[in-house]
């Protein structure tokens, strides 16, 4: 078998050795804490860097920057990104902001407890999730999980509001249910 | 209140007309409900019963075929609130095992306080509550 590669990280003045391997390994099995801005994808989970950081190394969230431990795991290779960023083209974005505006001025003329940006995940957002149980907040995932008890349980720990809790169909069938009297 | 149509991955069809509706005790997972007119009643999965605490055992249990497959509901009186609405009311919802769709379904129990818009080329869905 292949050694794992590891390299040479600084953090808060602290050498540490780590790798792809090893930042897979530490966060095998962890939830993620919610996203407030930036995230790094590893495996099938978005995760936010210092979250990461602190499990690799121990050290507390105040003694770097969430700057810092993305410039870290993305050094890594991991893919890093921003909750605004999205990753749809830019037609399709700016479809759905016409459409989230639109939707928060209906809102408001509605008096409809106030015009929040709504909007639901779209079909590429969903897809690394097909078959689990979400838990979502206007165009994002929050939580993705297999149990929907883990879901609610996550939610309920990090005091998270989602918008919208189902499971990701795998099949049209699963989707569309059909109609029983 | 307005619902934007929920998209789905991988699947051809078009997106679907989604309602989340909190189930009383569980605010802040508003569920996903598939709005289903051509169903009489309001069905969820037995997990969702679970979730919030409801005891089943003395409900009514009826059987029922959703899509070719047998499950059994058992009704219950609950309240429910559109998300992020102030509107609430009350309901008997079918919590069905095995449930093993993606979403409840809103049937059109769960529809009688409300004239019901939906747009599919616009793909949103609306619900305004009516005073009767």
């Amino acid at each position: 078998m292949q050694a794992s590669i590891q390299n040479p990280v600084t953090v808060a003045k602290r050498q540490f050795m780590f790798g792809r391997d090893d930042v897979e390994r530490a966060m095998a099995g962890q939830s993620p804490e919610p996203i407030a801005s930036h995230y790094v994808v590893i495996g099938e989970g978005r995760f936010p860097p210092k979250q990461v950081i602190i499990a690799l190394t121990g050290l507390d969230r105040a003694d770097f920057t969430t700057h810092h431990a993305r410039r870290i795991l993305k050094g890594l290779g991991f893919a890093v990104g921003r909750l605004d960023e999205g990753r749809l083209d830019d037609e399709t974005r700016a479809r759905a902001r016409e459409r989230r505006t639109r939707h928060r001025e209906d809102l408001a003329s509605a008096g409809a407890g106030g015009a929040r940006a709504l909007g639901r995940p779209s079909a590429q957002e969903l897809e690394p999730f097909i078959g689990k149980w979400v838990a979502t907040r206007g165009p994002h995932v929050l939580i993705a999980a297999d149990h929907p008890s883990t879901v609610v349980d996550w939610l309920a720990e990090h005091a998270q509001q989602a918008d919208s809790m189902f499971r990701v169909p795998e099949t049209e069938q699963q989707a569309s249910g059909l109609a029983p009297l | 209140m307005r619902f934007d149509f929920q998209a789905l991955p991988k699947l051809s069809g078009r997106a679907r007309p989604i309602i989340d509706v909190v189930v009383e005790g569980l605010d802040f997972a508003p569920q996903a409900c598939l709005l289903d007119t051509g169903a009489s009643e309001v069905r969820m999965g037995a997990h969702v019963a679970e979730l919030v605490g409801l005891e089943l055992d003395t409900a009514d249990v009826t059987g029922v075929v959703v899509g070719g497959l047998q499950t059994t509901g058992r009704a219950a009186r609950v309240q429910l609130t559109l998300r992020q609405s102030a509107h609430t009311w009350f309901s008997t919802v079918y919590f069905c095992d095995p449930w093993p769709w993606a979403f409840g379904l809103l049937g059109l129990a769960g529809l009688d306080p409300f004239l019901t818009i939906v747009d599919t080329y616009e793909e949103w869905v609306e619900l305004q509550p009516l005073a009767r």
